[in-house]
């Protein structure tokens, strides 16, 4: 799994007969992150190499919350948690863990507003 | 799943047995996206009816495959996997990349304004945000500044 933190949310009615019902999160994935260097600098490094996903989210993750993603198979097993065959499901990202802390605190992210703002720039061109 | 804006079409007069009547888009990846193979560009089955400059969400993998073969009939479904000797199933389609959806809006977590200190909802409309593009403007503008203090 890889983290991520939520920015925004997807609204869309014209779409695949699989993905109807289905809440759909845009996620920034943060590069992982560098351990020298002030803050700022690794802010920048971070933004600089994130990547922007969109993921099935079953589980209400709120903006800005860091999450971790499950990708291929274990992103289908995460929208069917039944058990059953999962095999037509239509997605590949789902986010599967919600965050609330980590002991070493590899995982807190704090870019969340700069991402926001660079996603926004990069969605109204 | 990512997020792109489709910006042009393939024709292709010779093609797989499998892409049969199926129309090719070529979309641009928003923001950073950095797939193992280094592109610009993707190009993706289209399900829906997408057009050029709209915004998509592009399936990557083998839920592609799935979502081709979901929206056929039973009757297309027997000609394809009839005409090449050999493919019975989806997993077999030479299709990587998927339109699923076609994106009417994308709401944005509010970001904290320094100077009020007030959450301020960011709403975008479409491929061209339909309400100011003023304001859009003055935030990258403020996106851009933000960037400058927090650099060393």
């Amino acid at each position: 799994m890889k983290r991520g933190v939520v920015v925004g949310e997807l609204w869309v009615t014209k779409q695949a007969p699989g993905l109807l019902g289905k809440s759909l999160k845009l996620i920034a994935q943060p590069a992982q992150q560098v351990s020298d260097g002030d803050a700022a600098s690794r802010t920048l490094n971070e933004l600089a190499e994130s990547q922007l996903v969109v993921a099935v989210d079953t589980l209400d993750a709120r903006n800005g919350q860091t999450v971790l993603l499950a990708y291929g198979s274990g992103a289908r097993n995460v929208v069917v948690a039944d058990g059953s065959s999962n095999r037509f499901e239509l997605c590949d990202a789902a986010v599967a863990v919600l965050v609330d802390g980590d002991s070493s605190g590899a995982l807190d992210c704090e870019i969340a507003p700069q991402v926001v703002m660079l996603t926004a720039q990069e969605l109204s061109r | 799943m990512i997020i792109g804006r489709v910006v042009g079409e393939v024709w292709a007069s010779r093609r797989h047995a499998g892409l049969d009547g199926v129309k090719l888009l070529i979309v641009q990846p928003h923001l950073w996206y950095c797939p193992p193979f280094e592109v610009a560009h993707i190009v993706a089955v289209d399900t829906l009816g997408a057009g050029v400059g709209e915004d998509v969400i592009v399936c990557l993998g083998e839920p592609a495959r799935r979502a081709l073969t979901t929206k056929m009939g039973e009757a297309e479904l027997s000609r394809l996997f009839s005409s090449p000797p050999g493919y019975q199933s989806a997993a077999w389609l030479p299709v990587d990349a998927a339109v699923l959806g076609i994106v009417d809006q994308v709401q944005l977590a509010s970001v904290e304004s320094s100077a009020s200190g007030t959450h301020r909802p960011l709403r975008f409309v479409g491929p061209t945000p339909a309400w100011g593009v003023d304001a859009v403007a003055s935030f990258g503008q403020s996106a851009t500044q933000a960037a400058e203090s927090v650099a060393p």
